[in-house]
């Protein structure tokens, strides 16, 4: 998980390998830690910050609920449910952040801005896919093969951390495999955290906002990159990705994280920094 | 008398909006004080922290500049309303509405003939010293010929119950967005009451608002492109900003969002540039334009003032009305009424010593433990000496600034606010507490139209004379009135 979200090398520079604590100390990084960019509290706090820059944009219940998220994470109520009821503590974490989402399609024109958060929410989303299968792929198929029902486990762990196991469940009538797991991820087009998923709307959204024929209109080359990013994962042959999916995950990654940068600098005059990494 | 304010004792020697010198409810207020009252203390209580979490969960908050430890702040409210009568609205509605006629001829004037020069009746050296005077727009006409379409003029009662006028603001005044969220959270809290009292309503004020900017468009019409122009997130009113675009369903843009092509304004979209006939402006005019103003502005839209001066973009409020707030130039806003439309001023204002006098200054450099002391170009009470609580040193030291530099300075003597009851938490009762108001007056070519209602401010530290938000001040609901049938 510190290996997904980038933070491994702060994670090691603080606290070392962890010990036998290192569970506990993993869960405070990725949900408190204030300088890991990627925590939970990280990652609400500028939520909420861009959702309150952006407050015109949004509908009053998008914002109300982002808002509530935000101040019940910093109350005592938060901090005692993390201590006492770590599930119920994340379950509201997921269950906020999903209000949002549902209020988004439901109580905004679905124009230009909802498209604009979609466009984000997917190019993040559909990275997130192919970090959290790389690391997994890597750690599964490099260790010691075990039992087999303790391999589905943890191929089903992963598409838990997806959302998608009842998805692939239904999509393999309970046939798990790392390949069809790693297909499933990469290029079912129905579910809607696979990557091809993911990029194939991007495309489609971005398209909306600007049309793609137009080469005058800022975005171009950003639409150009996606267009060529989706192409390359639809004449992909499952078995060329299953290969190597170390690499075809890295590569979805980096041009992932290029277009993320060329929508800041052609669309918002500024270019996120980038900061290089290798998923693994 | 109800157990809410069963014990309640207004302030010696002020007026108290609701309650009278022996304590009883003024008629006007008394069936509203009876349905209110009518909660016991933890009741009142329950609804006041109800109201509070309204607040803070809708993400109603403004920025202090000088809080460096953090940026938002909820704004205190008080859900005790201040009542104003019908009779008391409909002097001000006509007094605020022709201060703000004078105040737009004296700025037409100033910027073209200055006859009032002339004629003697503002020293020319008064206005053109000004900070806030902008030589380089003389002789420019404001595109759609309204100066003034967004004025906020705060207004004090004294001891005898008296409005007067405390201070003008035509540049950017805010606080609207307060009054039509108070408004809100009151009716949600008290629905019953709404029902039965004839109060004026005030949340159509930013449909008034955006038809007035559509009214102030150069080419007029429906189909104008308003835009709201923010600073940006960091700046103390955005919650204002993004509620009054959101309000109006106009966009909100800081100034890397615009550009300037041929004199004309564009807003730059993902479809390419759209027109934009009317810009509400809530950014200083020195962060305008770094063609005229600061060069080192990251804020400003280059060209925008060459735009505003072919007549193409209207801009809300027109830039160089700031000459019309210092406040070296209020003393004379009752000659300028006289002088510019012939009748005498409706509103009373304070008695005030300009420095720039010699013999006012002499005065005040003497009776500084009785006087106010205001530097003309500041607001939100900054750079301002309540002599009667400041301490020797604090007075010597004022009285070296304004010896130094006189024009900067004025001196009012102490007016006794009005106080109206407040919820004080501490105590779990009602306490007096001083208030001003801020009316709204919203103007086009045809005439000016006054929000009926407006900001009250509430000192809600006791005896405390500062009403500013950035120093403790909370708001409360200004119900206006309605003419009984």
């Amino acid at each position: 998980m510190v290996i997904v979200s980038g933070e491994e090398a702060a994670f090691a520079a603080r606290h070392g390998d962890g010990g036998e604590d290192v569970g506990h100390l993993v869960e405070q990084h990725l949900t408190w830690e204030t300088s890991n960019l990627s925590s939970i509290r990280r990652t609400v706090t500028a939520a909420r910050e861009n959702a309150r820059s952006i407050r015109e944009v949004i509908s009053l219940e998008v914002w109300e609920a982002i808002n509530e998220l935000y101040l019940w994470l910093g109350s005592d109520d938060a901090h005692d449910a993390y201590i006492t009821t770590r599930y119920a503590f994340y379950k509201r974490i997921r269950s906020g952040v999903r209000l949002v989402a549902g209020l988004l399609r439901s109580t905004m024109l679905h124009e230009a801005p909802l498209n604009f958060i979609w466009l984000g929410m997917l190019l993040e989303r559909g990275g997130q896919t192919a970090r959290v299968l790389d690391v997994h792929h890597h750690v599964l198929t490099e260790r010691e093969r075990t039992h087999e029902v303790a391999e589905a486990a943890l191929w089903l762990a992963v598409l838990r951390a997806c959302s998608g196991m009842e998805p692939f469940l239904k999509r393999r009538h309970g046939a798990i495999t790392g390949d069809a797991v790693t297909a499933f991820l990469l290029f079912d087009v129905a579910f809607p955290q696979s990557v091809i998923y993911c990029v194939r709307e991007a495309r489609r959204r971005f398209a909306v906002i600007r049309p793609p024929g137009e080469p005058d209109l800022p975005g171009f080359a950003t639409m150009t990159r996606l267009s060529m990013l989706d192409g390359w994962i639809t004449s992909s042959a499952p078995t060329r990705a299953a290969a190597n999916v170390h690499a075809y995950c890295t590569h979805v990654v980096q041009e992932l994280q290029a277009i993320c940068a060329g929508l800041g600098a052609e669309l918002f005059g500024y270019a996120p920094v980038v900061v290089a990494e290798s998923p693994q | 008398m109800s157990s809410l304010f069963a014990n309640y004792q207004p302030a010696t020697g002020t007026y108290d909006e609701l309650f009278d010198a022996a304590s009883a409810p003024r008629a006007n207020v008394r069936a509203v004080l009876d349905a209110l009252g009518a909660s016991a203390p933890a009741d009142f209580a329950r609804s006041q922290a109800l109201a509070e979490m309204a607040m803070l969960t809708q993400g109603i908050t403004f920025s202090v500049y000088a809080d460096s430890r953090g940026t938002e702040k909820v704004f205190p409210f008080d859900l005790v309303p201040r009542i104003v009568a019908a009779a008391d609205w409909a002097h001000l509605e006509r007094g605020l509405a022709q201060r703000v006629a004078a105040i737009g001829h004296f700025l037409d004037d100033v910027y073209s003939a200055q006859r009032c020069f002339q004629d003697g009746v503002i020293p020319a050296e008064l206005v053109l010293g000004a900070k806030q005077y902008l030589p380089m727009l003389r002789g420019i006409a404001p595109p759609g010929g309204v100066r003034v379409h967004i004025a906020g003029i705060d207004l004090i009662r004294d001891s005898d119950g008296t409005f007067r006028v405390l201070e003008d603001n035509v540049r950017t005044p805010s606080g609207v967005s307060y009054v039509v969220e108070n408004r809100l959270a009151t009716k949600r809290i008290f629905p019953r009451l709404f029902e039965r009292a004839a109060i004026h309503r005030v949340d159509h004020y930013p449909a008034q608002l955006a038809e007035t900017l559509r009214a102030a468009a150069p080419q007029g019409g429906d189909a104008a492109t308003v835009v709201v122009l923010t600073p940006g997130p960091f700046n103390s009113a955005y919650f204002e900003h993004s509620f009054l675009a959101r309000q109006m369903g106009v966009e909100l843009v800081e100034a890397s969002d615009l550009f300037v092509e041929r004199d004309r304004v564009f807003l730059r979209t993902t479809l390419g540039p759209r027109p934009v006939d009317v810009i509400y402006r809530r950014t200083d005019e020195a962060f305008l334009d770094p063609e005229v103003f600061r060069p080192d502005s990251m804020l400003g839209v280059p060209g925008l003032m060459r735009a505003w001066r072919a007549g193409h973009v209207t801009l809300a409020n027109a830039p160089g009305n700031g000459v019309a707030d210092d406040k070296a130039v209020y003393p004379f806003i009752p000659d300028l009424i006289r002088y510019y439309l012939g009748e005498d001023a409706l509103l009373a204002q304070v008695p005030t010593y300009v420095c720039l006098r010699e013999a006012d200054r002499a005065y005040v450099v003497d009776h500084l433990h009785e006087l106010v002391v205001k530097a003309v170009d500041e607001s939100g009470g900054y750079g301002m000496l309540m002599g009667p609580q400041a301490t020797r040193e604090e007075r010597d030291e004022f009285r070296h600034r304004i010896l130094a530099d006189p024009r900067k300075y004025i001196a009012q003597p102490r007016v006794e606010l009005s106080t109206c009851p407040t919820w004080c938490a501490e105590t779990q009762r009602m306490e007096p507490r001083r208030v001003d108001l801020r009316p709204y007056i919203l103007t086009t070519r045809a005439g000016s139209w006054v929000l009926p209602g407006g900001l009250t401010r509430v000192a809600l530290v006791p005896g405390s004379y500062v009403v500013n938000s950035s120093q403790g001040g909370g708001s409360k609901d200004t119900w206006v009135q309605k003419e009984r049938a």
